[in-house]
């Protein structure tokens, strides 16, 4: 059976456009325009992917109360915030309303696909019980690289799609300097240098909240990160 | 030649030097009069003593030096009272009779008031002073002179001349004594002009103290008040000069002064222009962001149509026009993310967390980004440690880099330069190259402002990269400058940062 992708987005152009997309790829989609009805659908059934915009018609933070109530029917469901925002703020938010990842509009559809089918994934091998792994191992680091579930001396790392990607790019290759361009075609992120150094920010902080020694990830200036483990 | 408010000023107070003016003409009108008087007076003393002595025969019996009697002597002794010198001349111009001094006896001087005290060296140095030390002889050829003669004439006559060491001058007045319808003497009564002096130099002494004093008053209270509002001005001039840095932004906004004068106006729309300024630049500053904000959906519809598209069956020719709508938002692309870096990075130095790091590091590996360009890089042996964001310095430094690579001209290297100075670290990046344009200078690092000339086809550029680098500068407690080389064959941006000296810190 088609999955079914939520899309809840107030521009009615870009609605029908991802809508049309996402159909052509195979997937069975619902689209709503404001919250109230995204809501409604969502208690009739809810979906297998929501897509989520921050703003919606009047309510600037409607997406992130619609995310609180997914995150509240399903643990498990996977939502994407997609949106014009770009403020680390917003993207903090995002991410702790139980998002699974950020994407800004000016993201491609590839990026869009990547993610979805990435954490499609994910979500059936969560269900299945646990078979062959692909696992890559680090030292302390280990990466599971179905279920995008990443540990660091055992103890579980919560990285969003788009940061177990980078934290891959860089550990596939200890010692080698990854500039930001190979690190954005890793994670399958179009965004400025700034805001890669803002997710490898994140990234040491959320190692660093389960091992407070953890200095792994090196800055090569001008150039780009390392992982020396 | 720079002529401040308080020297205006002072130069107008200059205008009150017409009270000292007005003072002594009307003294010397004043001393006129008295000299008249004087002359009216001792004329009426002579004709009184003339009268006295008309039709008396034993006048004539007088000589002078010899005691005289009966009523000439009670006529004389009384005439020696007075304060002058009479004298009586008969027609052969002997001396008959001389009483009386020149000379003033002393004590009756009056004490002087506070003010004449206080302006008596003043004075002294312009005035006169009759002395009571001269020469009062009464010269020969002053018995037979002209006034003498007159009066021996029939006529009356005065006249002013000096004493004989001409340390004071004299008034004389003559009448004839009539004896019948002759003129058988004539009397001459002497006067110093002391008297009329001392009232004189007394009115100049108090003419003198009282516009020096309404001068000084005046003339201060005029300094007290311009130099008030000069200070004003300078305070205003100060507050407008700090108030907007060398990048024409506003620092602070100025307060406004409470002041219900002009310059209480002025301070008050000094302060409205510098809020408006302020809000202005905000906007500016704030219009990246908002324009990229604004331009992402539209964009979005486009793409998203774009994907649509291709998943479409096309006919072959559809494919160029698919390629060149990708070509025109891949570059709508790079300016949103430009845009949004900018944008992006107001907000992070606004919350960055700072640490201690070594400025070497990062400026060492600014040339690895650029494989392809010569880089001379120049650190010093020590440390330079700076308090900041290490991975904030190296973006900053990659914009001065990427900056000086499109402005280089020719082959020589860019010249990447870090070196402590006092208290900072100065970063210079330096290219051979277009000197600066002179209008732009101060506006550089902006937001939105470019210098580039417009080339079709190239790389789009917002003007954003040496705003940023200005957002770095400032996070690391520093300021960004652009320079044109001192030989002026490329330019030099200079960043300076304060050095972090305490490790604990």
């Amino acid at each position: 059976m088609a999955r079914t992708v939520a899309i809840v987005e107030d521009d009615a152009a870009i609605r029908a456009n991802y809508a049309d997309i996402l159909k052509k790829h195979g997937y069975q989609v619902s689209a709503y325009g404001d919250r109230k009805s995204a809501t409604a659908g969502f208690r009739t059934r809810l979906p297998d992917l929501a897509l989520l915009d921050i703003g919606l018609g009047d309510e600037p933070d409607g997406g992130f109360t619609l995310c609180r109530e997914l995150r509240a029917m399903s643990a498990a469901l996977p939502i994407i915030f997609l949106t014009a925002r770009d403020s680390d703020f917003d993207l903090v938010s995002g991410l702790r309303m139980g998002a699974d990842d950020y994407l800004t509009k000016d993201a491609g559809m590839p990026q869009l696909l990547a993610r979805i089918s990435a954490l499609f994934r994910r979500a059936d091998l969560l269900r299945e019980p646990p078979a062959a792994e692909e696992v890559l191992e680090r030292g302390p680091l280990r990466l599971d690289m179905k279920r995008f579930h990443a540990s660091w001396r055992d103890a579980p790392v919560d990285l969003t799609l788009t940061e177990f990607w980078l934290v891959h790019s860089l550990a596939r290759y200890p010692g080698h300097v990854k500039d930001r361009e190979s690190l954005m075609r890793d994670a399958h992120i179009v965004v400025d240098d700034s805001t890669i150094t803002s997710h490898v920010k994140r990234i040491r902080r959320k190692f660093q909240a389960v091992d407070g020694a953890f200095n792994v990830i090196d800055s090569v200036y001008g150039l780009g990160y390392r992982w020396n483990g | 030649m720079r002529l401040t408010l308080r020297a205006q000023v002072v130069l107008v107070a200059l205008v009150l030097t017409v009270i000292p003016l007005v003072g002594y003409v009307h003294v010397k009108q004043m001393e006129r009069l008295l000299r008249e008087g004087q002359e009216q007076a001792l004329l009426a003393t002579a004709r009184a003593i003339a009268t006295a002595l008309h039709d008396r025969p034993q006048l004539l019996e007088l000589r002078a030096g010899e005691p005289a009697s009966g009523e000439m002597a009670l006529i004389l002794r009384s005439l020696a009272r007075a304060e002058s010198r009479i004298w009586i001349v008969d027609r052969d111009q002997r001396l008959l009779a001389l009483v009386g001094d020149l000379k003033k006896r002393a004590g009756t001087e009056e004490p002087p008031d506070l003010l004449t005290r206080f302006v008596h060296p003043v004075a002294a140095l312009v005035l006169e002073r009759p002395t009571e030390d001269f020469d009062d002889s009464l010269p020969e050829a002053e018995i037979g002179g002209s006034v003498a003669a007159s009066a021996l004439q029939g006529v009356p006559a005065r006249r002013w001349r000096q004493s004989p060491d001409s340390r004071a001058v004299i008034l004389s007045a003559s009448h004839p004594v009539w004896s019948g319808d002759d003129v058988v003497a004539a009397v001459v009564a002497e006067e110093t002009t002391h008297a009329t002096r001392s009232a004189y130099n007394r009115a100049m002494e108090q003419v003198i103290g009282l516009t020096l004093i309404a001068f000084v008053a005046g003339a201060l209270a005029l300094l007290l008040f311009a130099s008030r509002i000069s200070t004003r001005l300078v305070r205003l001039r100060d507050e407008a000069e700090a108030a907007i840095d060398l990048q024409g932004r506003v620092r602070k906004p100025l307060a406004g002064s409470a002041a219900r004068d002009e310059i209480g106006d002025l301070s008050r729309s000094f302060s409205t222009v510098l809020a408006r300024l302020g809000e202005y630049n905000r906007y500016l500053e704030a219009m990246a962001g908002r324009l990229s904000h604004e331009l992402r959906t539209p964009i979005a519809v486009v793409r998203s149509s774009l994907e649509n598209l291709r998943l479409q069956l096309l006919p072959a020719e559809a494919g160029v026009y698919l390629a060149r709508a990708n070509d025109g938002l891949k570059r709508l692309d790079t300016i949103l993310t430009r845009m949004s870096e900018a944008t992006r990075l107001e907000s992070l130095v606004r919350e960055h967390p700072r640490e201690r790091f070594d400025a070497r590091d990062v400026v060492r590996g600014a040339a690895l980004a650029h494989p392809g360009k010569r880089f001379e890089i120049d650190v010093p042996e020590a440390t330079v440690w700076l308090r900041g964001a290490p991975e904030l310095y190296a973006q900053m430094l990659d914009k001065l880099v990427a900056n000086a690579v499109d402005f280089a001209t020719g082959d020589e290297p860019i010249r990447i330069r870090l070196e402590p100075r006092g208290a900072d670290a100065a970063l210079t990046v330096s290219n051979r190259g277009p000197r600066l344009p002179q209008s732009m200078a101060g506006k550089l690092f902006e937001s939105m402002v470019s210098v580039r000339a417009r080339e079709s086809g190239a790389e789009p550029h917002l003007g954003l990269g040496l705003y940023i680098v200005r957002l770095i500068a400032e996070f690391h407690g520093g300021t960004a400058q652009a320079l044109d080389r001192e030989d002026g064959s490329g330019v030099v941006i200079k960043i300076t940062t304060p050095l972090n000296s305490d490790p604990g810190s």
